[in-house]
């Protein structure tokens, strides 16, 4: 059975990253709370709900990806690649 | 308020579409006012519709259309009401027709390469069942998950793989509308349901190309169909100089490249406006001050061949590659830009629940520099006056179909806190966008390139970018439309009926 433990739900506190910009998850990225004190308010949000929205925004791309495509080409493989056909010196 | 209709027409509708495809309570008319295009909110009873008509059938929307003729009644067709300008907007109260409810794909023509379908069908639908066909129908707008193949054909949309597939002039290839005096006709570029290139006649499918409801409203469209692409391939690239990354732009557009699908140039207010929650962004240095986005699409051997030209210009011209991440996931998430109310800041850098609203002129290449500057200077001016409006910074993307190194659609997005509006905020919102069309025309370009150039404001100068070709369009709106019934007040075309 999956417990749920509220404590174990609260994010760690956030490191200021960028003019205006918190973050608590390595690459998740908050509006400074002190921008949002006015006219809209931050709200709470527990880890999982963090978790949803992060994989939720990925599994988006992704489809969207295989909507247009079969396949997505890499531009750091074509990078290397190009590296690679430059003539030695 | 609406104006209410007689019992007896609402009755008449009835008759032709059915009980449960008439309506005219407060919340089908209200939610039926308005688009997401800046609107007058604290007047949104002038734009109310007395009655709203689901119909199924083009003969349903005719014997609409003749119904109001014969009352007088204004007619505004409405299909995903996307658009950023306001050709969905009642100007006049009216009879809305909503075509949601034609959305069928009525026939598939493997051997002809098309697909018919009505007017209320939405294309990421659409290809959802072309991909089990092997094809895709390539018209990308940014409001691709919600906008209806009838208000591409209203607008004359363009799509952000326009420069590899066209834009919907190009995609449609022939469709049926209902003339504002109720006959049914079928346009293309001459006769034949499925033919591409004609000589026969008028080109007629263009003259209804963009008609924002003024000329009737389209029951059914032919498509082209495309092999879905195999393969995809999108490139950021970074620039420490706006006018590096403009060459550059160029470059790129002029590559030659057949699989490009288009290029897009942010300026540096563009990447202020992204660092504020963009997880792309926020890493980003500050020392780069312009950014290139260019995406391909086709077969995949094609596509990668093409690639590496493109990765070789983005090199040369002292761009930086930002990496796969970037690349792909922010070339994914082009379409998100229908939903950013929380990216508003007032001038103390307070988060406001702002509305995006683009500009989208058609600039000369050699006239972006230029436009850009003086686009900002008029957002910073309305800005200082009204902590209301924000500057949201420009893109300019590849404007031209199959070559796309002439023009391009220059858009200045401008957050807009919609609930402070009041007939000073509007006055100043009015003024503001005719100075921004006014700079447009005067750098030789177009005032609209995807939406349309109707609203308020802008559509004062429509009569100076067109010159006589309005005095053509005015005759033409008089001659099909004798009552004007369709969409009046549009365009300033009421003019047509004064002068009679």
């Amino acid at each position: 059975m999956l417990g749920f433990k509220l404590s174990a739900q609260r994010p760690p506190e956030p490191e200021r990253v960028a003019d205006g910009v918190v973050s608590r998850f390595e690459h998740v990225f908050e509006v400074e709370p002190a921008l949002m004190t006015e006219h809209v308010r931050q709200q709470d949000i527990p880890n999982w709900d963090f978790q949803r929205i992060v994989d939720s925004r990925w599994e988006h791309l992704a489809w969207m990806h295989e909507h247009f495509a079969d396949s997505v080409i890499s531009g750091e493989e074509l990078l290397a690649e190009l590296e690679a056909e430059q003539p030695n010196p | 308020m609406a104006v209410a209709l007689l019992d007896s027409v609402v009755d008449e509708l009835t008759a032709i579409c059915g009980p449960d495809h008439v309506f005219t309570g407060r919340s089908a008319t209200f939610n039926r006012a308005r688009v997401p295009a800046p609107f007058p909110v604290h007047k949104w009873d002038e734009h109310v519709p007395s009655a709203v008509v689901l119909p199924t059938s083009a003969h349903q929307v005719s014997e609409v259309v003749k119904m109001a003729n014969r009352h007088r009644i204004p007619v505004v067709p409405r299909a995903g009401a996307t658009g950023l300008t306001d050709g969905a907007v009642p100007l006049r109260h009216g009879i809305v027709v909503d075509v949601k409810l034609m959305n069928q794909i009525l026939d598939l023509d493997h051997e002809n390469r098309t697909v018919t379908v009505g007017p209320g069908i939405n294309m990421l639908k659409l290809n959802e069942e072309l991909r089990k066909h092997g094809y895709i129908y390539p018209d990308n707008p940014a409001s691709y998950p919600c906008s209806l193949v009838g208000g591409r054909i209203g607008t004359s949309g363009w799509s952000l793989i326009g420069a590899r597939y066209g834009h919907t002039r190009d995609l449609v290839i022939s469709f049926e509308i209902v003339l504002p005096t109720g006959e049914i006709v079928r346009v293309g570029d001459g006769g034949g349901r499925t033919v591409r290139k004609s000589s026969s006649g008028y080109q007629l499918k263009h003259l209804f190309m963009g008609h924002q409801g003024t000329l009737g409203i389209v029951t059914e469209a032919t498509l082209e169909l495309v092999p879905r692409p195999e393969a995809e391939f999108s490139a950021f690239f970074a620039y420490g100089d706006y006018m590096d990354a403009w060459r550059a732009t160029g470059d790129l557009a002029r590559s030659g490249v057949a699989t490009l699908a288009g290029v897009v140039l942010f300026d540096e207010w563009k990447l202020a406006y992204l660092r504020r929650d963009d997880e792309a962004y926020i890493p980003q240095p500050e020392s780069i001050k312009g950014v290139i986005a260019c995406a391909s699409y086709g077969n995949a051997d094609e596509v990668r061949i093409g690639a590496k030209r493109l990765l070789r210009i983005g090199n040369a011209s002292g761009g930086v590659y930002l990496g796969d991440e970037i690349s792909q996931g922010d070339w994914a998430s082009r379409h998100d830009r229908y939903a950013t109310p929380q990216h508003g800041r007032t001038r103390d850098g307070q988060v406001a629940l702002m509305s995006w609203h683009c500009e989208d002129a058609s600039i000369p290449y050699s006239e972006l520099p230029a436009v850009r500057e003086e686009w900002h200077a008029i957002a910073a001016k309305l800005r200082e006056r009204f902590d209301m409006f924000d500057d949201w910074g420009m893109f300019a993307y590849t404007n031209g179909a199959f070559k796309p190194w002439g023009d391009y659609l220059t858009e200045i997005d401008i957050g807009i806190w919609e609930t402070r509006w009041d007939e000073e905020t509007w006055a100043a919102w009015v003024d503001a966008k005719r100075e921004l069309a006014r700079v447009s025309i005067e750098h030789g370009g177009s005032i609209s390139a995807c939406h349309g150039s109707c609203r308020e404001g802008e559509v004062d100068l429509v009569p100076a970018e067109l010159g006589g070709g309005f005095e053509v369009m005015k005759t033409i709106k008089r001659g099909l439309d004798p009552n004007n019934i369709m969409n009046p007040g549009k365009y300033l075309l009421d003019q047509a009926y004064e002068e009679a």
